[in-house]
């Protein structure tokens, strides 16, 4: 019942009096309609930024879940291809990848690549996306690349057990996360780089630093 | 009333976030993107501070990006003259290519696999071109023969060009290259 049924007839024109409240009831449909749309424009915004930032936690496709058993004995170990294996996109043919999946729970982990003819690189690619770290051949010392991946946790451990006034040569690299993948890449110039290149990438040691 | 009220919110709010979500990270996303002439490179999907766009994008397929400090990929789906580009044209890849340690030239499709094509080259590398005198880079890609380096097309319908240049100075200021830089892609003629 709305207040205009209400009143006195005679108080209002005899013309209009039926028609305010298809009118005013029209308009508050609009209005709760526009409000509605507006409701459910800003959830849209949430519900997709929340979407966006959510995918790399949730995703069991990407490339640390695909390659979570490879390189687990010590080596890097090469990419599988052929059919049913995982479908690496966006990668270079004149490339040979072999990759170390680390798992920092039960410790820091030290990766070292000795270098050859051919330009190598040491990537560090964290689960859910990103790359923590990554160097290049020519920063290797008497053509050994070496360094170690560590938590957060560990390397506030490693920094409370250095000795003091002492420096430590060694190169500390924190990931964010627990889990991950450490990738060599080895540019191939010529087709027949190919068994130097993958002896380069299949090279790579990453075992346990203690 | 209300729960018509509700019901339209929660399927407005759910259908259109879930929807541009999934139309944001379908594809390389367009934040984070630097444009050098013809050439399109993403230079933060390689470092920690990768936009969330594009991580999202990134994990959705088995990919391991070049890290920042390894090397930089451009792609060019695109002549010089704006143009699509197509396998029923001839095109000439001249100019320069930014101080690397190596890099790499190659033809994909539009999800950057390589074509499967009767002839075994999808790329070439810096050792395997022939230089002119000046020491300029020239390349001809189409799908005829072609005198010099020729890099094969697919016989029809569009691709890529996938610029990458390894161990590389520019790949933390990518955003400040300029064109010349980089290989032009200039289109000869078309079938």
């Amino acid at each position: 019942m709305s207040a205009v049924d209400q009143m006195d007839p005679s108080s209002l024109p005899a013309r209009a009096a039926p028609r305010l409240p298809w009118r005013s009831r029209l308009a508050g449909l609009v209005r709760r309609f526009a409000l509605a749309t507006l409701a459910g424009l800003v959830l849209a915004g949430i519900v997709h930024i929340v979407t966006v930032l959510l995918i790399p936690q949730v995703s069991e496709h990407d490339a640390a879940a695909a390659y979570a058993t490879l390189g687990t004995g010590g080596k890097a170990e090469l990419l599988p291809t052929g059919a049913g294996q995982p479908d690496l996109r966006d990668a270079d043919p004149a490339t040979v990848t072999a990759v170390c999946s680390y798992d920092l729970s039960a410790g820091p982990m030290r990766v070292v690549a000795r270098t050859g003819s051919l330009p190598l690189g040491l990537s560090l690619h964290r689960r859910g996306g990103g790359v923590v770290y990554a160097i290049t051949e020519r920063a290797a010392i008497r053509g050994t690349l070496e360094f170690v991946v560590m938590t957060e946790a560990q390397h506030d451990d490693r920094l409370a057990q250095d000795d003091e006034g002492e420096t430590n040569r060694e190169l500390r690299v924190v990931s964010d996360t627990e889990q991950g993948l450490i990738v060599a890449r080895v540019l191939m110039e010529r087709p027949s780089d190919r068994t130097e290149a993958e002896a380069l990438a299949t090279g790579v040691a990453c075992g346990l630093a203690d | 009333m209300r729960v018509v009220t509700l019901a339209y919110v929660i399927a407005l709010g759910a259908g259109l976030g879930f929807a541009s979500a999934q139309y944001a990270i379908a594809g390389r996303p367009l934040f984070g993107m630097a444009q050098i002439g013809p050439w399109t490179s993403w230079p933060r999907s390689g470092s920690k501070d990768i936009d969330p766009y594009m991580r999202a994008y990134l994990v959705r397929g088995v990919h391991l990006p070049l890290g920042a400090g390894e090397g930089l990929e451009l792609i060019a789906d695109r002549d010089a003259s704006g143009q699509l580009l197509d396998g029923r044209c001839r095109y000439l890849i001249t100019g320069t290519t930014p101080t690397t340690r190596g890099w790499t030239i190659g033809v994909t499709d539009l999800d950057g696999r390589a074509f499967r094509l009767p002839l075994e080259r999808s790329g070439f590398s810096d050792a395997e071109i022939v230089r002119d005198e000046r020491g300029d880079l020239r390349i001809a890609a189409a799908a005829g023969p072609e005198a010099g380096n020729w890099l094969p097309l697919p016989t029809n319908g569009r691709f890529q060009l996938r610029l990458r240049l390894y161990d590389t100075p520019i790949s933390s200021h990518a955003n400040e290259m300029r064109p010349e830089t980089l290989p032009r892609i200039g289109r000869a003629d078309c079938r």
